[in-house]
């Protein structure tokens, strides 16, 4: 049997007088994710507003921006700075997550499984009319897919981002061909992260009509009662069955 | 009846009144002329474009480049002007003996090039001065009109080595894909943002010493790449192995635009067999983002619009 790990589940009545009696929080996030994500956050959109121009340079914008940060030297200063550190994020994140946080690697709800493809297909068939909603549990096939998305992009971004950034010192260990093929990584993989972002991500958590302006667990790590029955019905179920567990266990 | 012939009356005045200050702005400038070069007379233009010229401006005159006399005396211009040395337009063959009376070095080194190599054997649209520097209007290298600018460089190669037919005229072809590929380097996204430290044409290919790559003395002649990349204001202490110098930039770099890249079948195998690494990964990853970045933007793009469309079949979703 496996240890279900407890959805840790907050009433505001603790947090803020009682009058909102009966409120329920259920954590999303923890603190240490939610500051990684903003430093994600801030170092992905820096480096796509200091290398779009490189990518595009004979658009007529890309004079404007350049002019904006600061000129083209402040821009790889800003772009490599940035880069930086989103490598480091990403090295904490793994260590993190591989040797700090002992869950065990297979058992992680973040793990795609058979029902994400099935759940995948009934999300079309909703959209079309034709079924009813897929019900999620802690994470849905496209907070699953955005994950592991990020997760390979981070690594082709960093890995070829150093190799780009270093080109001279790179040519000592691969040969010259493969310091172009990192161009060509570098940047194919960057555009695909910021249109992904901008239309599909955003959708996700700012536009849509569920959600908009925006979901705030990206700022509070809470998702209320509500959100969470519609989102994640099936971890609300969990949820309360454990939470009457233990209520009964302690009683 | 009266009211009309009063206002034609008062317009007609004003007519004239106007046609007596045109006359008199008119002939500003003729008056204004008559101090100035005589050749204004006929060559209006090539004297306003003169005028930008930055030799106009430490004083040099039509005949220092023209011959002839510098007399003003209008009564006297063709007779005068024209008479002594005077040479009329210089011919491509020997605008450089105009230039070589100051710019000794440079026509020197001018002389080594593949540029005046051809002229000499007869084929005169090879570049000269004038190509590159402006006829009339020629400007300091630093303003940032002059075709000569560092900015402006790739362009003025360009107007010649992007242009099929004067190519053409050689009978082993001269690519003309050079500015293309050019653009896909680092090198011209930097430039085009105004980052004006790294190379252009003439950094590489020195400016007035060109020399194709295939010349032993030529600045990009594979054995000789190191040295041109590790200039002191350019790669300095980099160790370029010969292997790696000798990578033509223009052809590694048009790998990534999408005509030499997805036609590999037109690439020298040489070429290709080092510059799109093995298995021609180069080639394949380039495929494969191609597809992915349409597949999944594609599908999530689709999903979103669906979801969107969707909402109005279904007015409250929870």
């Amino acid at each position: 049997m496996v240890k279900q790990r407890l959805i840790e589940v907050s009433g505001s009545q603790k947090l803020a007088g009682d009058n909102k009696m009966g409120e329920v929080f259920f954590k999303r996030f923890t603190f240490n994710q939610l500051v990684q994500h903003w430093i994600m956050i801030g170092s992905f959109m820096l480096l796509v507003v200091t290398g779009m121009p490189v990518k595009f340079p004979d658009a007529w914008w890309s004079p404007v921006i350049i002019g904006l940060v600061g000129g083209f030297e402040m821009r790889t200063t800003l772009h490599h700075a940035a880069g930086i550190g989103m490598v480091i994020l990403g090295i904490y994140h793994v260590t993190f997550h591989l040797f700090v946080d002992k869950e065990s690697l297979l058992e992680r709800k973040i793990m795609p499984t058979l029902t994400d493809a099935k759940d995948f297909w009934q999300t079309i068939m909703f959209y079309l009319g034709k079924a009813e909603q897929p019900k999620y549990g802690r994470y849905s096939w496209k907070e699953k897919f955005d994950y592991w998305g990020a997760f390979w992009g981070m690594v082709m971004m960093c890995v070829t981002g150093l190799v780009l950034m270093f080109p001279f010192i790179a040519m000592n260990f691969i040969p010259f061909a493969y310091v172009h093929l990192a161009t060509i990584i570098h940047t194919d993989e960057a555009l695909l992260a910021t249109l992904f972002i901008f239309i599909v991500h955003w959708w996700n958590v700012h536009y849509s009509p569920e959600v908009f302006p925006m979901s705030k667990a990206w700022l509070t790590g809470n998702l209320s009662e509500e959100q969470m029955k519609h989102e994640h019905p099936l971890e609300y179920e969990e949820a309360m069955r454990q939470m009457q567990e233990n209520t009964a266990n302690s009683s | 009846m009266a009211f009309i012939s009063r206002s034609l009356y008062s317009s007609l005045k004003k007519k004239y009144a106007l046609i007596v200050i045109t006359a008199i702005f008119l002939l500003i400038p003729a008056a204004s002329a008559q101090q100035d070069v005589s050749c204004y007379h006929c060559h209006t233009p090539v004297v306003t474009e003169f005028r930008n010229n930055v030799h106009y401006k430490i004083g040099f005159t039509c005949a220092d480049c023209h011959g002839g006399s510098i007399e003003t005396n209008a009564s006297v211009i063709s007779y005068n002007v024209m008479s002594g040395n005077f040479i009329g337009r210089p011919t491509r063959l020997n605008v450089t003996m105009v230039c070589e009376k100051c710019h000794i070095e440079e026509t020197k080194n001018y002389k080594q090039s593949i540029h005046w190599e051809q002229i000499e054997k007869g084929h005169l649209e090879a570049a000269t001065c004038t190509d590159c520097h402006g006829i009339h209007e020629i400007r300091a290298i630093k303003d940032p009109k002059s075709p000569s600018n560092h900015q402006n460089s790739p362009a003025t190669c360009a107007k010649c080595h992007s242009n099929t037919e004067l190519m053409s005229a050689w009978y082993y072809g001269i690519k003309t894909d050079r500015f293309d590929t050019y653009k896909e380097s680092f090198h011209w996204k930097a430039l085009r943002n105004g980052y004006n430290v790294v190379a252009t044409c003439a950094d590489c290919h020195e400016n007035h010493l060109t020399k194709a790559h295939t010349d032993p003395a030529s600045s990009t002649y594979p054995a000789n790449l190191p040295m041109t990349c590790g200039q002191t204001d350019c790669h300095p202490g980099v160790k370029f192995d010969a292997k790696i110098a000798a990578g033509l930039v223009h052809d590694k770099e048009s790998l990534h635009s999408g005509d030499l890249l997805f036609n590999k079948t037109g690439m020298n195998p040489q070429i290709a067999a080092y510059y799109l690494g093995p298995f021609d990964l180069a080639y394949w990853i380039a495929i494969f983002f191609k597809i992915l970045t349409t597949s999944v933007i594609g599908i999530f793009a689709g999903m979103v619009i669906l979801d969107f469309v969707s909402r109005f079949k279904m007015q409250k979703r929870w």
